[in-house]
């Protein structure tokens, strides 16, 4: 029982966090926000180092690390809210890899692993995608329906680019018929994917409350900061608790999904409801903590708020997963009620 | 990350797991006294088989067990729905207390009766104007030759009937500034001095007391940890008690939480999609719990010392214990909140577990300052 990173891992997430600081400080989110457009540079600067396939088997070109080392990289570019189509690939790749046919991996993973050729991971109904992350740059559409998935080439869907609240990354509408059909597991291709948009959450929220503690041992009101009165501390204690927890059920979901695939179900679910539970109360604190100058546009608070109502909405959602956990427990207990 | 058992751990749980199996007491009897004599032959079954207090260095008669081990040992007892030991303020806060702060000699006489429930420990530190800001209290220690006598009221000292000793925290020195004029004691409870007169709690039991001292005498070797010192040696005792429990109270909400589950899916309430969302919560935040509980022992193994990060396993548990029982009681309907329910009491002992060890307020106090490093409130 070792509940923390390995070394290597550590060195993975402070490699990523010195990265990131340099390269995605709010200046740069601000820019690339209001011209709705990512550093490109930044993207490739990630590809180069190897980060897009750190997943993906090595017979594709990947690093053939884990879903553990995914989610550190997607937890971080949480934290540094670095707009990239990263996350949106990497979710492709996690369903292709796990779900796909070996021709669908030997076609698909080289260029997700490069990021030279991309992809993109949605729920859809009847073909439709409502916000699809990066769809529009992606070589290769994953969508999801019930138990089953069909890839889409990118120019064999009709992709309708979107604004949504979240001016840092781009979203567009995905419509296609037919498809080529996943043919494996795509439950836990999508378990999978749901564990690192959780990580980036986790992210989300710890850059927030950082935000809040910071401002809260600064901004003075009665002559006093405002961290010492105790609605200010408690409710920065309370993001303590709700970060942390979702930190704990996301990184069993890496673990599970790297180590022990019968835990997996349950265990990305359980990240997912946290995930999204806690990136949003985390985010609006945040903001409430920072009063009126968080409510405007030029301070920086509120691209985290905004990434967080994208994420919890994407895959399944926080009360489908509360759903699902009860579903498997009350299942797991009857079949050893009656062995 | 390895969120499996080892190989020693494993085959510590099992055999573990084998014993409990073998000579489980069976269901608490119900009343006070009849449920805390079962617990204290439970606890002299565990020692006489070395289980009573595994995580002790085997020179005080422990397994030298890991923290991992320790934990896996209140997990087992949780599950197999065994009975605590009935010394546990012993076993979890004196023990520990005294293998920091005491001297050889203490150790030497108070450890084993500690471990056979020979000897029953109580805490003596909260007092009617001293609960949260308790460095402030009161009762007051003088010397008298050789000995010191102790005057003043203890409140809420859970087991104080049944005790032999008690951890008491009091002052020595009105002059010093509150944190420093404390000092802890190793109070015999059999004398003229002290008089224990029962609280009823809102259960109905009297689980807890008021401690009258009048002129109490402790001889100047039953200080622990040096005069003057007694904050800072308290502060051990609270440490242990906040990150010790976790797994075994943990285990003790999934417990009654699979009970509850396996009960409204027998009735059919799980179909209500509120119902079902509203459970799904609950087994997030216990696995949360765990898993947290999990991450802080890690963070112990490598670090050292238990840190304040145990006020928030202490917090998620009782925030979901609370919210469980409440659930409970609404999901299941009026009969669980009628006779010989067990689910009426538990929703009422709950009502406790914000409130004991710490309240929730005070633990946010601790995460705010300490963790998150805020400022403190003038
Ligand atoms: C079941 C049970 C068993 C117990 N067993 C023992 C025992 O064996 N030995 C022992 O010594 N004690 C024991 N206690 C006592 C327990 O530790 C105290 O009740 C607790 O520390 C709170 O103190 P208090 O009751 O005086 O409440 P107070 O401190 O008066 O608190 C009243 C309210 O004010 C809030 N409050 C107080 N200070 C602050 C602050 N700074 N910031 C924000 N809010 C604040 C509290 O959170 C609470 O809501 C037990 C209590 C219970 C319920």
């Amino acid at each position: 029982m070792n509940f923390d990173f390995t070394e290597d891992q550590h060195e993975i997430k402070r490699t990523a966090r010195d990265l990131l600081t340099k390269r995605s400080g709010f200046e740069q989110i601000r820019e690339a926000a209001e011209a709705e457009a990512y550093d490109e540079s930044l993207f490739k600067e990630l590809c180069e180092l190897g980060w897009a396939g750190i997943a993906v088997d090595e017979q594709y070109g990947g690093a053939g690390l884990g879903v553990v080392e995914l989610m550190i990289l997607c937890e971080e570019l949480g934290f540094s809210l670095a707009g990239s189509p990263f996350l949106a690939n990497a979710i492709g790749g996690l369903m292709i890899e796990h779900a796909g046919s070996d021709e669908q991996r030997a076609q698909w993973l080289p260029g997700i692993a490069t990021g030279e050729a991309t992809a993109t991971l949605a729920l859809a109904t009847d073909g439709v995608a409502a916000v699809v992350p990066d769809a529009d740059g992606a070589a290769v559409i994953v969508l999801v329906e019930g138990d089953s998935a069909v890839l889409v080439a990118r120019g064999d869907a009709e992709v309708e680019p979107l604004t949504t609240i979240d001016p840092s990354r781009r979203y567009a509408r995905v419509t296609a018929s037919g498809g080529d059909p996943l043919p494996g597991d795509v439950v836990g291709g999508l378990a999978r994917a749901e564990v690192a948009l959780s990580a980036e959450m986790v992210g989300v929220a710890q850059r927030s409350m950082e935000m809040a503690i910071e401002y809260a041992k600064e901004r003075k009101q009665f002559d006093t900061p405002i961290g010492a009165f105790q609605a200010v501390s408690h409710r920065c204690a309370q993001m303590l608790f709700d970060t942390e927890g979702a930190r704990s059920a996301t990184y069993f979901g890496g673990w599970a999904a790297d180590a022990d695939e019968s835990q997996l179900a349950l265990a990305a679910a359980i990240a997912k409801a946290a995930a999204s539970d806690s990136a949003h109360s985390v985010t609006n604190s945040s903001i409430q903590v920072h009063g009126g100058i968080g409510f405007t546009w030029e301070a920086d608070v509120h691209w985290f708020f905004k990434r967080a109502q994208l994420d919890a909405s994407m895959l399944r959602s926080a009360s489908t997963c509360r759903a699902l956990v009860t579903s498997i427990t009350a299942a797991s207990l009857a079949s050893a009620g009656g062995a | 990350m390895d969120l499996t058992f080892n190989e020693s751990e494993s085959s510590f749980r099992d055999e573990l797991r084998a014993w409990i199996k073998a000579n489980h007491p069976g269901e608490e009897p119900a009343g006070e006294d009849e449920g805390y004599a079962f617990r204290r032959d439970w606890q002299r079954q565990l020692y006489e088989a070395g289980w009573a207090a595994v995580h002790w260095p085997t020179e005080y008669g422990g397994r030298d067990a890991t923290l991992v081990e320790a934990a896996i040992f209140n997990e087992e007892l949780a599950r197999a729905r065994a009975p605590f030991p009935a010394n546990v303020l012993g076993l979890l806060l004196a023990g520990p207390t005294l293998m920091i702060w005491g001297s050889d000699e203490q150790k030497q006489r108070y450890l084993d009766p500690i471990m056979s429930g020979d000897e029953i420990w109580c805490q003596g530190f909260s007092e009617p104007e001293a609960g949260s800001d308790l460095a402030s209290l009161k009762s007051k220690a003088v010397r008298d030759g050789d000995d010191w006598l102790v005057t003043g009221q203890k409140v809420w000292t859970s087991g104080a009937q049944y005790s032999k000793w008690c951890m008491l925290v009091a002052r020595t020195d009105f002059d010093a500034p509150k944190h420093k004029g404390l000092t802890y004691f190793i109070l015999d409870m059999e004398q003229e001095g002290v008089e224990v007169r029962p609280l009823r709690q809102i259960t109905g039991d009297p689980e807890f007391n008021e401690l009258f001292l009048e002129n109490a005498r402790i001889p100047a070797e039953n200080v622990v940890g040096g005069e003057g010192n007694g904050w800072t040696v308290a502060l051990t005792t609270l440490m242990n008690e906040r990150a010790g429990l976790a797994f075994g109270l943990q285990v003790g909400m999934k417990v009654a939480l699979d009970e509850l589950t396996e009960e409204l899916a027998a009735s059919g309430k799980l179909n209500d999609p509120l119902v079902a969302d509203k459970l799904g919560e609950l087994h997030i935040k216990c696995e949360i719990l765990r898993l947290t509980a999990y991450r802080g022992l890690t963070a112990t193994m490598k670090y050292g010392q238990p840190g304040p990060e145990g006020s928030l396993t202490k917090w998620m548990w009782s925030q979901g214990n609370q919210e469980l029982m409440q659930f409970a009681t609404e999901a299941l309907g009026p009969q669980s909140l009628s006779d010989g329910s067990a689910w009426g009491r538990s929703l009422l002992r709950s009502r406790g577990n914000s409130i004991e060890g710490g309240t929730t307020e005070v633990l946010k106090n601790i995460i705010a300052e300490r963790v998150l490093g805020l400022p403190r409130k003038k």
